[in-house]
């Protein structure tokens, strides 16, 4: 190998990189316009704050004397609150019929009839309430419902438990009539009976005192870790097509342009050829992915971990390095396909674009199909873009990061090899032609 | 030529599918020659500079440079190729294209820079060193092109059509560039369709046709070999109405079969011009085509090449008689 040819490719493919409008817009724009559009569109800044849900109420509760009544429960809703935020924005119909179809319409998430005596079955019995879920949009129907029924088993317990503290007050004046002061129930401890009826009663209103309290991982939880996760989605959506595309028209381009020939006439072999433009590739999605990052951290506020000293980090970028290898090897396995420069780049951008988004990378596993799964499973790519986010934005360690980077090193060395295996054939083909 | 033979092609052929392209063909370079490749479109000869380049593999034969394999690398950077598109980056400056090629050809450091600028001056493109080859004219490309052979400085140039496309004024200056080249010592393989462009720069000459060699030899001897003793050229005052009709006329007078006629011109090989041209002259007059000149002059290689392959060559096209 001829280091001054590898050297001479290396600049002049930089150079005609960097002075193409195109090559700009797939390297840096396309990936930006995502990010941002998922920074401030889809994970916006008040991502992760609660929601609140536009609800409609029909009250026939108006001539009620219960002190809990359709008018309480209206009130309760417009003041009911989750981490500072109101839950609810209430609108008062007259008939249902109206609110009805408001929520068909999708201006509401959900809705409430109060029938007429709502405050006295309250009191005395067990009250009706109708209540709809609406959407107003896909996502939001789940969230509604959840919503609507928590609220309902929220203020049912609530309801119930000064329901059973008001029935004990009035067992405690008049039981001392009926039943001696220090009876004990042996099978519940000897407790006086008393204590043990405000235990049963409370047990029977909510046999269940759970309490709830957030230990999620931050990541799924923090605006800045999705980020920093889709921050890294970007950057394997954008190696895939790039990387794809760098190796698809490696020998194509130079035939189309009509300096393959000469290029096989001088000093420097198809080896150099080979290695220089793997080399600007390589510096070329180096960059694409640095750009991405900057993005990513600042104007977007994403997590990204970074720290010299951690081993799992430099892992990370090899591990960056290994993936654009190898999908220069699937770009240079395409161009035995693909007939024209402008073929290979179109065939590498729809590839690309549908493995990121089927295969794991742009969108969360979690979100696809369990048969799409499978893809994401089996394809290293995703193995390296997950393992670079679990290194550089949720602090795995280099040993657990280690059977991934084993994994995608052998990969990237087959995927390579084949592809130098058809960069040769191709080359063989367009000299004849 | 006392010179020693630098290429040696012996034998060579070539084919793509079922079409030939290189038939067989066999000759020596000595150093420091202008060696012609003469033959129209089609001919073969851009495969057989494509292999003595290292470019393409022969299917059999043998093609050595100095003693050495023409694909062996270290035979790569004596030759020096110039393909007939002026193909260069027309995203890159004129200096960074030679730039590129001078990596190519193993050549760094500071000194690069300076001779990619000395080329670029002598092919008259010194100022336009700077600028993208996008905003260069045809002629241009073609010299940047002819500047970026040069780079490694090749002790054998192989030219594949250098000037077709170029105005006569370019095209005589890149002439002069290819002499001054031999003067340097440098030896030159010159494909070319253009009679007088052989003619002129070529010490001798392959005329090629569908893949073979039909005749070699220095311009002169092969027009003293194979051309008549003198051509008659006769410029029509208007375009014949029946030219096939004129030109089985004027056979009779011809030596071989040798009338052709295009463009309002007609040329005749003639063994006895003095005695042969009256007689045309008055043939024509009978058949009621007017004269504008007529003219006695020497033949060329294109007489040449008609006489060995039936055949005439106009411009990039041939044409039968």
């Amino acid at each position: 190998m001829m280091w001054s040819a590898i050297k001479a490719f290396i600049v002049k493919e930089l150079k005609l990189t960097f002075r193409s409008k195109a090559s700009i817009f797939w390297i840096i724009a396309w990936p930006a316009i995502w990010l941002l559009m998922t920074a401030y569109v889809f994970v916006p800044p008040a991502a992760g704050q609660p929601m609140t849900l536009k609800v409609g109420v029909v009250n026939y509760d108006v001539g009620s004397t219960s002190p809990f009544n359709g008018t309480t429960f209206i009130q309760i809703l417009n003041e009911s609150e989750y981490r500072g935020v109101k839950l609810f924005q209430v609108k008062v119909y007259e008939n249902e019929t109206l609110m009805l179809e408001d929520i068909r319409r999708g201006r509401l998430d959900g809705g409430f009839t109060i029938p007429e005596g709502f405050g006295e079955n309250i009191i005395f019995g067990q009250a009706r309430l109708k209540v709809y879920v609406g959407a107003r949009s896909l996502q939001s129907a789940q969230i509604a419902e959840s919503i609507l029924r928590g609220f309902i088993q929220g203020l049912n317990n609530g309801i119930s438990m000064r329901k059973v503290n008001e029935t004990l007050r009035y067992i405690e004046i008049y039981s001392e009539k009926y039943m001696p002061k220090n009876l004990t129930i042996p099978v519940a401890g000897n407790r006086s009976w008393l204590d043990f009826m405000r235990d049963w009663m409370i047990g029977l209103a909510s046999p269940i005192n759970a309490s709830f309290r957030d230990v999620k991982p931050k990541a799924f939880v923090e605006r800045s870790s999705i980020l920093g996760w889709q921050t890294f989605g970007a950057i394997g959506m954008s190696l895939l097509y790039s990387g794809l595309i760098i190796g698809s028209t490696m020998a194509v381009r130079e035939k189309e342009a009509g300096t393959l020939r000469r290029i096989l006439a001088s000093p420097a072999t198809s080896t150099d050829m080979l290695v220089g433009k793997t080399l600007s590739g390589l510096i070329t999605l180096g960059i694409m992915s640095a750009i991405i990052v900057i993005l990513g951290v600042y104007p977007c506020g994403a997590k990204i971990i970074w720290s010299p000293m951690n081993p799992a980090h430099w892992l990370a970028i090899i591990l960056l390095v290994l993936v654009s290898i190898m999908v220069i090897g699937i770009g240079m396995i395409l161009s035995l396909i693909a007939r024209t420069a402008e073929s290979a780049s179109n065939l590498s951008v729809v590839l690309g674009l549908m493995l990121a988004f089927i295969a794991g990378i742009w969108f969360p596993k979690s979100w696809l199909p369990t048969w799409m799964r499978f893809l994401a499973d089996i394809f290293p790519a995703t193995w390296a873009i997950d393992g670079i986010r679990s290194a550089l934005v949720y602090g795995a360690t280099a040993a657990e990061l280690m059977p991934t980077f084993l994994k995608v090193l052998a990969a990237a060395i087959i995927s390579y090899l084949i592809g130098v295996f058809a960069y040769k054939k191709t080359l063989r083909k367009y000299v004849i032609a | 030529m006392a010179a020693d033979v630098c290429l040696m092609v012996r034998d060579v052929s070539k084919r793509f599918g079922d079409r030939v392209a290189v038939d067989g063909v066999s000759f020596k370079v000595h150093g420091g020659e202008i060696y012609g490749l003469l033959g129209p479109n089609g001919a073969g000869k851009t495969t057989l500079l494509s292999m003595i380049a290292g470019i393409l593999e022969p299917d059999s034969g043998e093609i050595s440079i100095d003693g050495l394999n023409a694909l062996n690398p270290r035979t790569r950077r004596r030759v020096g190729y110039c393909p007939q598109d002026p193909i260069v980056y027309d995203n890159l400056t004129g200096l960074e294209n030679m730039m590129f090629y001078a990596g190519l050809h193993g050549l760094s450091g500071g000194h690069v820079k300076r001779r990619c600028r000395e080329l670029l001056d002598q092919m008259g493109l010194g100022e336009y060193a700077g600028r993208r080859v996008k905003t260069y004219s045809g002629g241009m490309k073609k010299r940047l092109s002819f500047a970026i052979t040069l780079i490694g400085d090749p002790e054998i140039l192989l030219l594949d059509e250098p000037t077709t496309g170029m105005d006569p004024r370019i095209r005589r200056s890149v002439w002069e560039s290819i002499l001054r080249l031999k003067e340097e010592g440098k030896t030159i393989i010159l494909a070319t369709h253009y009679m007088e462009e052989a003619d002129e720069l070529s010490d001798r000459v392959a005329i090629m046709d569908l893949g073979k060699i039909v005749a070699e030899g220095s311009p002169e001897g092969l027009k003293n070999r194979y051309g008549p003793k003198a051509v008659i050229d006769v410029e029509l005052s208007k375009p014949a109405i029946e030219p096939e009709a004129m030109i089985e006329k004027i056979k009779p007078y011809a030596s071989g079969d040798g009338v052709m006629y295009g463009d309002g011109k007609l040329r005749v090989h003639v063994d006895d011009p003095d005695i042969v041209s009256p007689r045309i002259v008055s043939e024509l007059v009978r058949m009621g085509v007017g004269l504008k000149t007529l003219k006695i002059t020497t033949p060329t290689l294109e007489d040449v090449f008609l006489r060995l392959t039936g055949r005439r060559l106009i411009g990039d096209d041939v044409e039968r008689h």
